[in-house]
């Protein structure tokens, strides 16, 4: 009875297809296109798209000019020239000039601007125009490899009044860059139109984009399938079977800078002594929390294995609950009928999540149920963004959570180990690391700095912080009809003018 | 003589509308001190959602004025809602003015609600006229098929037409239609399914069918529908007319109804309504987007109450005589 009326339904409704655009999907729309006010990923994500950075990366992840042509840096390293490219337009037609770039970094140091990626010019000391198309950095202190720091996006200086830059200026829903898509239009169902800049300095290979908010990531394969999508960013991996097996679509491995842990809040008793936070990392048995989630490679610091600065002379900490009751022992407790306990009474824990972090639910549940069997009392909880920003960044208000950390190839751990780190919400302090890091951070010599941050992982990993877990494989799922692709495993869309689309 | 009697209907009419309009503006303000409330009982704010430093955290919260008092911020939202300024969203759509955002949000979600409104009384009624005063499957079925919640109904047709869409797309039996895949696309299909689910789902046809059955057999009851009978004249104007001020008092009620309904319809088939919208203000802590759509909920709650009475006081004589 119901498939003759839907079928009804379905030809009353029927016509032809449609589709030129390459659609992409994102959980939530940008707010702002203005990567002055960078948030989230899909905001990242569209800045790729329409603007430019001085460079960028090549597909090894080496600095590469962009908006640069070419660059000098002083012999004492706390200057730099940087030559802007001749015959770059803004998408409004106006011609690129040095006070670009000036304005930029001037907005994002300015206070008032109350930029969210003010952290990225902060070792800018000063910044001028030499020329029409020449710029010069003065350094706060001897850098190295500044053009790897050089990546923010530029902005038009004409389309602004001193420099100031506010969120809630214009430019926020009709940005102006010099990337390889101009934003066309926000559209009443949230999505985003985005046309081809035929003045960008490569041929673009893709006409239109079109981004797509669907706010239920499992129904984002499913449009997969039905072609109603032409890319997805990441592929959850349940479902990745069913996206191989497809013909229309092919899968992008790509490795990601980012890591999954679980973070003490050594702020807090018990967790302030090393051999409870020991005791607790040597009862979880990581793969077993990772299989249900996808597969990655477990870590044993803070970086991923591809790193540099991963020691891979650092081992696993290794899961084994006759070790574990050793160290909780040692801390002075003791294994009763209800679990582990000392003359304070039983160890329990609450194990707090992000909501909206993919697969989070999966991973709590095994891992109470792992800490459980072994003794622990654990509770759990998930928060939903402002609750996670207000209970864990602002209040250091938890026990252990589950989170992960991305990182732009700088891969600069120093925010969240560093004593003073902003970014250090365990309250982890340890005079050796700071020492290491910061002088890592001020080393002219990239091996020294290798060398110090490697040690850096060494401490950090003896002195169980977190228990570091994994970081992912991910895979991007693009339909077989864009061919050429690449994806860049931070901001995706970085080499997407090579992308090539058939109709 | 003339004008004394106009002027003493026109009084007796004004004073059976002092008293919805007192609460209808009561409800409103009451409504926009609530939501206030519970916004600032949620934790964290909306600076949390955009600062990663404590610095930047502290210069929004400035900006913003997160840092006066309840009263104080509620106080001025009131004074500016009056000049029909709802002020500038502060996470959603930074910047933007929230009756700007609201707007077209509210005509979208304006057609889900009253196409729901008309599509379940006429469903309802109809029905009733059928099935009153006998024993039918017709009702058990209604009652069946209602009691679905509205996000699985919507989930579960959604589902159903696009694996049977797509399974005649690939036999070779069908092109491609406009509307697939939901809920990507937006049509006229996908607003016709909201509709439906509304006005059927989590037992909203079900209410209003039974209630229109009771209504129906009290008034075939009724002395004047005898009078009428053995008089020879048509029922079915004496039975609608008389059903009239019943089903305008379910359907004002009705109206908050479905807006609760329309957060989770509009959320499950991705339409950007205020529903929606309210969802991702709350979840971005975005506190003059989210009093802004608590004022249009509220003003189509109390507006759908207030022109129900109107709709019973022309009706209804005797409302107008107890006036």
């Amino acid at each position: 009875m119901k498939s003759p009326m839907i079928l009804g339904l379905v030809l009353l409704v029927a016509g032809p297809a449609t589709g030129a655009a390459l659609r992409y999907a994102e959980d939530l729309a940008p707010g702002i296109v203005n990567p002055l006010f960078t948030t989230s990923m899909s905001e990242a994500r569209v800045n790729e798209l329409v603007f430019d950075g001085l460079f960028t990366d090549d597909e090894d992840l080496a600095s590469t000019p962009a908006l640069a042509a070419d660059w000098d840096l002083s012999e004492d390293r706390k200057s730099m020239t940087v030559h802007l490219r001749e015959g770059v337009y803004w998408q409004d037609g106006t011609a690129l000039s040095a006070k670009d770039v000036v304005f930029t970094v001037q907005a994002m140091k300015d206070p008032a601007t109350l930029s969210s990626e003010a952290g990225r010019v902060g070792w800018i000391k000063k910044v001028e125009a030499t020329g029409d198309l020449q710029v010069q950095f003065t350094f706060e202190q001897v850098e190295v490899a500044p053009q790897d720091k050089l990546f923010f996006k530029i902005l038009p200086a004409h389309l602004f009044n001193g420099s100031v830059v506010r969120r809630g200026d214009a430019f926020r829903t009709q940005p102006i860059g010099t990337g390889p898509y101009k934003l066309v239009s926000y559209n009443e169902d949230n999505s985003i139109t985005f046309a081809r800049n035929r003045d960008f300095r490569d041929t673009v290979g893709v006409q239109e984009l079109v981004m797509r908010e669907l706010s239920d990531k499992s129904y984002q394969a499913k449009l997969m399938l039905y072609e109603s999508l032409e890319a997805l960013i990441r592929v959850l991996p349940r479902d990745l079977a069913v996206l191989q097996n497809n013909r229309k679509v092919e899968l992008y491995p790509y490795q990601t800078n980012s890591w999954w842990y679980l973070g003490f809040n050594m702020a807090r008793a018990p967790f302030n002594e090393l051999n409870i936070r020991q005791g607790i990392a040597q009862m979880i048995d990581v793969p077993t929390l990772l299989a249900p989630v996808g597969t990655g490679e477990l870590l044993s610091g803070p970086y991923v294995k591809s790193s540099p600065f991963y020691n891979h002379e650092v081992p696993l900490v290794e899961n084994d609950g006759f070790l574990a009751g050793g160290s909780l022992e040692e801390a002075g407790y003791r294994l009763g009928p209800s679990g582990w306990e000392n003359d304070d009474g039983p160890l329990t824990l609450t194990l707090t999540a992000p909501r909206m972090m993919e697969d989070a639910q999966e991973i709590i549940i095994n891992l109470q149920s792992q800490l459980q069997q072994n003794g622990i009392t654990v509770a759990v909880e998930f928060l939903d963004e402002a609750e996670w920003k207000a209970r864990i960044w602002r209040n250091q208000d938890f026990d252990l959570l589950l989170s992960q950390w991305s990182f732009d190839r700088n891969e600069d751990v120093r925010d969240q180990f560093h004593s003073k780190g902003a970014r250090n919400f365990g309250g982890y302090a340890s005079e050796t690391v700071d020492s290491l890091l910061d002088r890592a951070r001020e080393s002219s010599d990239p091996y020294e700095k290798k060398m110090l941050l490697r040690e850096s992982h060494r401490v950090i990993h003896d002195d169980h912080p977190m228990v570091f877990l994994w970081t992912l494989d991910s895979y991007a799922a693009v339909n077989t009809r864009v061919s050429h692709v690449v994806v860049h495993p931070f901001y995706f869309f970085t080499y997407v003018p090579t992308w090539r689309m058939t109709k | 003589m003339a004008n004394d009697e106009v002027a003493s209907r026109l009084a007796a009419g004004l004073r059976a509308l002092a008293r919805p309009c007192a609460a209808f503006a009561a409800t409103l303000v009451g409504a926009i001190f609530l939501a206030q409330f519970l916004l600032w009982l949620a934790p964290g704010d909306a600076a949390d959602v955009v600062a990663d430093t404590p610095k930047l955290r502290e210069a929004l919260v400035r900006e913003w004025g997160l840092d006066q008092s309840l009263f104080k911020r509620t106080w001025l939202f009131l004074g500016h809602a009056l000049t029909g300024d709802l002020g500038l969203s502060l996470t959603y759509r930074p910047g933007a003015a929230v009756t700007d955002l609201v707007a077209p949000a509210a005509v979208r979600s304006g057609v889900l609600l009253v196409g729901a409104l008309v599509t379940s009384l006429v469903a309802g009624v109809g029905l009733a006229f059928v099935t009153a005063g006998r024993k039918s499957l017709a009702r058990r079925l209604v009652q069946v098929f209602s009691v679905v919640p509205v996000f699985l109904m919507a989930y579960m047709l959604m589902v159903v037409l696009n694996e049977t869409t797509f399974s005649l797309m690939e036999s070779g039996t069908l092109a491609r239609p406009d509307w697939f895949a939901l809920p990507d696309q937006d049509s006229h299909l996908k607003t016709g399914l909201a509709i439906v689910v509304l006005a059927f789902g989590s037992s909203a046809l079900t209410e209003i069918h039974v209630a229109s059955e009771q209504e129906l057999q009290r008034i075939r009851r009724a002395p004047f529908l005898d009078a009428a009978r053995a008089r020879g004249a048509r029922l079915a104007p004496h039975l609608i007319w008389n059903l009239v001020p019943p089903l305008t008092t379910l359907a004002s009620n009705r109206a908050a109804f479905f807006l609760g309904g329309l957060i989770i319809v509009e959320k499950v088939l991705h339409l950007n309504g205020v529903g929606a919208m309210l969802w991702q203000a709350c979840r971005l802590r975005d506190y003059p987007l989210a009093l802004g759509i608590t004022v249009v909920a509220a003003g189509v709650v109390c507006g759908a109450r207030l022109a129900g009475d109107l709709v019973r006081v022309a009706v209804d004589p005797r409302l107008r005589a107890r006036a």
